[in-house]
C-alpha cells in the first residue's frame, strides 16, 4: 500500500503559499474589489449620512429639523417630488402614444417618429434648457416673432425640458413592452368584436401595465436627480439637486447639504428597491413559438388623430430644440443677428473643455470597464458570501442621484487618508464608479452565456486566475468590455451633476462649460459646445449600435 | 514501481456535503496504472461529483486523494497533475484548434518548436490531420470531442478524467467515438477514469466499473462481475433487465456435486454453489434470472432438472431477438430468445415450459 504518502506535512513552506494563493485568488481579486467598491462608493454616501448628523457639537437631529422648519427647504423637496410625478406622469402618457405609433401605427411614420424619440439619447438632458432658452427666453425666437412674453424661467420651463431629456427613457422601455406583446392576443379580441378603443383598454394597456410602471419610477427617479435643467431654468423655484449645489458653493454648508442629499437620496433607495427587488421579472410574455408578421391594421381616425395631436408636437419641439442648437453654434445669436459665425465652434475655451471633457472619459471609460469586468465575474463566479450586497454597490451607482455621489466625494476625498480633491482622479473615479453598472450588466449577461467549464478547462490545464482572467475570460468577455468602456465614455462626456462639485477652477469640462455659459445666457458658446459634444457621444452610440449587431450585445436597450 | 502494488489513484474515505446534504458518504478505491475505471449510475449518484472533486473544481469534505503517492486533496486544478475533458468539451472560442491543445503547454513555457511538434502529433493521433487552423465554430461535434481529448493529452497527465463526453454526440456517434477512446486509452496507456450514466456505455468502454448510487459504492468489478454476479438488487437491476423470483435454500449437497437446492412457489431449483457466498439452510433468496438465460420448451417437452411453467402473455419480435412476457404462477417474467429464426415461435396464449440455468446467481434476501 502506498506507504510514504506526501501530505500537507510534507510541503515546504513556499509549496503552501502556492497552494493557497492559487485556492484563493479569485477571493484575493474579490477583496481587493470590494475595498474598491466600499471606498468610491459605499464611503462617500455614509459620509453624506454622518455629516447630515453630526455637527460641530456631535450628533444631532438638528439639521433635520432646521429642514422640515424652514419652508425653503422643505419646499425643494416637494417641488422636487412634484416635479418627478408631473413629468412621470406625462411621459407615460407621452411615451405611450409614441410607443403605440411606432409599433401599430401606420409604416411610414414609424421610424421618422422613433428616430424622433430617441433623439435625446445623443444629448445631454440640459441640452432642452438652452434651446427652450433661445426660443422662449427674453430675447427668444418665438417669443420676438409671435410677440409673446412667456416666461421660459419657470415651472413650465423646467417640466418640458425634463420631459423632452426623459422622453427617450419613458419610450424605450414602453416600446420594449409593446414589441414583445403577441399581436395574435389583440387579433383574437378583434375577432371577438372588439373594436381599437377596447382592445387599447382591454388588452394593451393591462398587459402593459407591469412594463409602464417601471418606465415611470426610472423617469421619475431621473427626473428629481437632474441637475442642469432645474438649476439653469427653475430660476428662484426650489429643487433638490440645484439647492445641494448652492448650499456647497454659495454657503459652504455641508450639513445642510447633506441633509438635501439623504432627502434626495430616499425616494431613489426606495425605488431602486422596488425595480431590482419587487417588480423584477414581473411582466408578461406573450409570445411563445415563432411570431408570425402581421399586417398593420388601418387605427381608427379618433384614435389615430388623438395619438398624433400629442406625438406632433413633441416630435415637433425636439425636432426644433436640435435645430436651434446647430443654428446657435452657427450664428452670432439666434433669432437676433442671424449672420454665419464660426466663433463659437472655435473658441479656445470651449476646446480645452472638449478635450478636457475626452481625456476624463476616456481614463474613465477604461478605469470603469475594467472594474466592471472584473466585478461582474467576480459577481458571477465567485463562491464567497456577499456577492450580492457586491452586486447591488455596484448597480447602486446608477440609481443614486449624481449631486448626492458628488457631495460625498468632496467630503470622503478632500483629506487623507484618500486626498484625491483638485486632482483629475476624484473626477475620474467619480464617474468609473457611478457609470459600473452598465458594464457590470453587461459582463454578467456575457458571462451567463459563457460555460463555468471553460474557465474551469482553463484551471484544469495549469492556468492560475489571473492567466486564465486574461487570455480567456477577458477575450470572451471582450464586446461586453467595450460596451462597459464606451458606454461609460459616453455618459461621463455628458455628465454634469457630479462633476461640477469636484471641478477646480482652471480646469474645464464640456459639461460644466456648457452649464455656466448657458447660466451666463452665452448661448453661442453654450450650444457651439453642445454641438461638438454630440458629434463625440453620437460615434459613441454608433459604435454600441455596431457592436450590438455584431455581437448582440445591447447595452442601450438595457438602460 | 510495482504497479500492482501502488495504484495510481485512490480515493480513501471520500466524503462531501453540499449544505447538509450528503452527496458522497465515504468513498474508498483505487485505480491501478493504465486502467479504465468508469464511475456508473443513476443521475444525483454523486458519480460526477466525485469526478469533480478529483479535478479540483469541488473541494473535498474529507478524505484523502493520494495520486502517486501525493494526497492532493488540498490542490487546486492548476497544480493537479489531472486532465479533464468536459461534458461541454469547454473548448476555447477564441481560438482555433491548434491553440486549444497547446493552450496548457504554452503555459508550460515550452518552446514554440516543440508545442507545434506535439500538437502535430496530438492531432494525428486524434485523427484531425489537417483541421488545426480551423475555428472551434467551425468543427463538427464529434471533432470537437476529438480537440478537447488531445488537449487534455496534451499534458501527458498521470491520469485522465472524462466527465460524460459522449452525452452531446447522436447515437452512432456515440459508438464510434466510444470504441475511439478506447482505442487511444489502451494505446497510449494512460489512467483514465471515465463517467457516465449509460450503463452499456460503462461496460463496453471499462476494465472496471465502480457504481455509485446515493453515494455509496454499491459494487467495484469487471464488466462480467457487474452483470453476472451483481453484488445486491440495485446493480442487478441498474445493468440490463432482470427478473427476480424468491426462494428458500432448502439443502446443501455438501459432498457430491455441491448443489444447493432452492424452494421457489414455482418449483424447486437446484444450483451451481454460489458466488462463494456462505449461505446456510433455510436463507431466504433472490434469484437472479437475465432474460437471455432461460431457454423456452413447448408444453408438451419431456421434463428437465430446473423446469418450471407458463403461459405466453405477449411477444414482440425485433429481428436478433424474440422478446416474451411469460405468466408464471402470479408473476410476470421477461425471456429473450435470440436467434428466432431457428427457434419455435411462441404465440399468446401458448402454454410454455422452461429452464432455469443451474449457474444463475443469489442474493440474499436481507442486507
Amino acid at each position: 500500500m502506498a506507504e510514504a504518502v506526501i501530505g500537507n506535512a510534507q510541503r515546504s513552506l513556499w509549496y503552501k503559499i502556492r497552494i493557497f494563493v492559487n485556492s484563493h485568488l479569485i477571493n484575493i481579486f474579490a477583496g481587493g474589489l470590494f475595498a474598491l467598491l466600499a471606498i468610491f462608493l459605499a464611503f462617500p454616501l455614509v459620509m453624506v449620512f454622518i455629516k447630515s448628523l453630526w455637527g460641530d457639537d456631535g450628533f444631532t437631529f438638528s439639521f433635520y429639523q432646521e429642514f422640515f422648519s424652514y419652508n425653503f427647504y422643505y419646499w425643494s423637496f416637494l417641488n422636487t417630488m412634484i416635479l418627478g410625478l408631473s413629468v412621470m406622469v406625462i411621459l407615460v402618457v407621452v411615451g405611450f402614444c409614441f410607443a403605440y405609433m411606432t409599433t401599430k401605427g401606420p409604416h411610414w411614420m414609424r421610424t421618422p417618429l422613433k428616430i424622433c424619440a430617441l433623439m435625446p439619447l445623443c444629448a445631454p438632458p440640459y441640452i432642452f434648457s438652452i434651446s427652450l432658452i433661445t426660443l422662449f427666453g427674453r430675447n427668444g425666437m418665438i417669443n420676438n416673432f409671435f410677440n409673446l412674453d412667456l416666461n421660459i424661467y419657470s415651472w413650465t420651463g423646467v417640466i418640458v425640458a425634463q420631459c423632452l431629456a426623459f422622453l427617450p427613457l419613458s419610450y424605450m422601455m414602453i416600446e420594449n413592452v409593446l414589441n414583445s406583446q403577441n399581436p395574435s392576443l389583440e387579433e383574437s379580441a378583434s375577432d371577438m368584436g372588439a373594436s381599437e378603443f377596447t382592445i387599447i383598454r382591454a388588452i394593451t394597456i393591462p398587459l402593459a401595465a407591469p412594463g409602464v410602471l417601471k418606465a415611470a419610477l426610472l423617469v421619475f427617479v431621473m427626473t428629481i436627480a437632474e441637475f442642469g435643467n432645474p438649476a439653469i431654468l427653475g430660476g428662484r423655484i426650489p429643487f433638490l439637486a440645484p439647492d445641494t449645489y448652492l448650499m456647497i458653493t454659495g454657503e459652504g454648508d455641508f450639513n445642510m447639504a447633506s441633509v438635501l442629499s439623504v432627502v434626495l437620496m430616499v425616494p431613489c433607495i426606495i425605488i431602486f428597491i422596488i425595480h431590482n427587488y419587487i417588480l423584477k421579472g414581473k411582466g408578461y410574455t406573450t409570445i411563445v413559438g415563432k411570431p408570425t408578421a402581421v399586417d398593420p391594421k388601418d387605427m381608427t381616425p379618433v384614435i389615430k388623430y388623438s395619438i398624433l395631436a400629442i406625438v406632433v408636437p413633441v416630435a415637433i419641439m425636439i425636432l426644433l430644440s436640435f435645430a436651434v442648437i446647430f443654428l446657435g453654434a452657427f450664428v452670432k445669436i439666434v433669432g437676433v443677428d442671424n449672420t454665419f459665425v464660426i466663433d463659437h465652434m472655435l473658441n479656445m475655451q470651449s476646446n480645452t473643455a472638449i478635450y478636457n471633457s475626452v481625456k476624463l472619459s476616456l481614463m474613465a471609460g477604461l478605469f470603469g470597464a475594467i472594474v466592471g469586468t472584473l466585478l461582474a465575474y467576480v459577481i458571477m463566479r465567485g463562491k464567497f458570501k456577499g456577492r450580492k450586497i457586491m452586486e447591488m454597490l455596484a448597480l447602486s451607482g446608477f440609481a443614486l442621484p449624481g449631486t448626492v455621489i458628488g457631495v460625498g466625494y468632496i467630503m470622503a476625498f478632500n483629506s487623507p487618508p484618500f486626498l484625491l480633491a483638485g486632482t483629475i482622479w476624484i473626477l475620474i473615479l467619480n464617474c468609473a464608479f457611478r457609470f459600473l453598472a452598465v458594464g457590470v450588466e453587461a459582463g454578467i449577461s456575457k458571462l451567463h452565456q459563457i460555460s463555468i467549464e471553460i474557465e474551469e478547462a482553463s484551471a484544469d490545464l495549469g492556468a492560475d486566475f489571473i492567466t486564465t482572467f486574461f487570455k480567456v475570460i477577458l477575450p470572451i468577455m471582450f464586446s461586453a468590455f467595450i460596451a462597459g468602456f464606451i458606454y461609460t465614455f459616453m455618459t461621463t462626456m455628458m455628465s454634469l451633476s457630479s462633476v461640477i462639485f469636484l471641478v477646480t477652477p482652471g480646469f474645464d469640462l464640456a459639461a460644466v462649460y456648457i452649464y455656466l455659459t448657458a447660466q451666463l445666457g452665452e448661448l453661442g458658446l453654450a450650444s457651439a459646445a453642445t454641438v461638438k459634444m454630440m458629434l463625440i457621444v453620437v460615434v459613441c452610440f454608433a459604435s454600441l449600435k455596431l457592436l450590438a449587431k455584431k455581437t448582440g450585445l445591447d447595452v442601450i436597450e438595457k438602460k | 514501481m510495482g504497479n500492482k502494488e501502488t495504484p495510481m489513484l485512490e480515493l480513501v474515505d471520500v466524503h462531501k456535503s453540499f449544505g447538509d446534504v450528503k452527496v458522497l458518504k465515504g468513498i474508498s478505491a483505487s485505480i491501478s496504472k493504465g486502467e479504465l475505471l468508469t464511475f456508473v449510475g443513476p443521475s444525483g449518484c454523486g458519480k460526477t461529483t466525485l469526478l469533480r472533486i478529483i479535478g479540483g473544481f469541488t473541494p473535498i469534505t474529507s478524505g484523502k486523494i493520494i495520486l502517486d503517492g501525493e494526497d492532493i486533496a488540498d490542490l487546486p486544478p492548476n497544480m493537479r497533475d489531472t486532465k479533464m475533458v468536459f461534458q461541454s468539451y469547454a473548448l476555447f472560442p477564441h481560438m482555433n484548434v491548434r491553440k486549444n491543445i497547446g493552450f496548457g503547454l504554452k503555459l508550460q513555457k515550452l518552446p514554440q518548436k516543440k508545442i507545434d511538434d506535439r500538437v502535430d502529433k496530438l492531432l494525428s493521433l486524434v485523427h484531425l490531420d489537417g483541421l488545426g487552423d480551423r475555428t472551434i465554430d467551425r468543427i463538427s461535434g464529434g471533432q470537437q470531442q476529438r480537440v478537447a481529448l488531445a488537449r487534455s493529452l496534451a499534458l501527458e497527465p498521470k491520469v485522465l478524467l472524462l466527465d460524460e463526453p459522449l452525452s452531446n454526440l447522436d447515437a452512432n456517434l456515440r459508438v464510434v467515438m466510444r470504441d475511439e477512446i478506447r482505442n487511444i486509452q489502451e494505446r497510449i496507456g494512460i489512467t483514465t477514469i471515465f463517467v457516465t450514466h449509460d450503463q452499456y456505455e460503462a461496460m463496453s468502454i471499462s476494465d472496471r466499473l465502480l457504481v455509485l448510487n446515493d453515494g455509496v459504492i454499491q459494487q467495484i468489478g469487471t464488466p462480467s462481475d457487474i452483470y453476472e454476479t451483481p453484488d445486491n438488487r440495485f446493480i442487478a437491476e441498474f445493468v440490463g433487465y432482470v427478473n427476480f423470483l424468491e426462494g428458500k435454500i432448502e439443502s446443501f449437497d455438501q459432498d457430491s456435486s455441491g448443489l444447493f437446492l432452492v424452494s421457489t412457489e414455482y418449483g424447486d431449483i437446484s444450483l451451481n454453489k454460489i458466488n462463494e457466498r456462505n449461505f446456510d439452510k433455510g436463507d431466504e433468496v433472490f434469484l437472479v434470472i437475465r432474460p437471455e438465460t432461460v431457454t423456452l420448451f413447448p408444453s408438451d417437452a419431456q421434463d428437465l432438472p430446473n423446469m418450471l411453467t407458463g403461459k405466453i402473455l405477449h411477444s414482440m419480435y425485433s429481428g436478433n431477438l424474440v422478446k416474451y412476457t411469460i405468466k408464471c404462477g402470479d408473476r410476470e417474467l421477461l425471456i429473450d430468445q435470440y436467434n428466432p429464426k431457428d427457434s419455435i415461435k411462441f404465440k399468446r396464449g401458448d402454454n410454455i415450459k422452461f429452464t432455469v440455468p443451474r449457474t444463475v446467481h443469489a442474493l440474499p434476501k436481507k442486507g
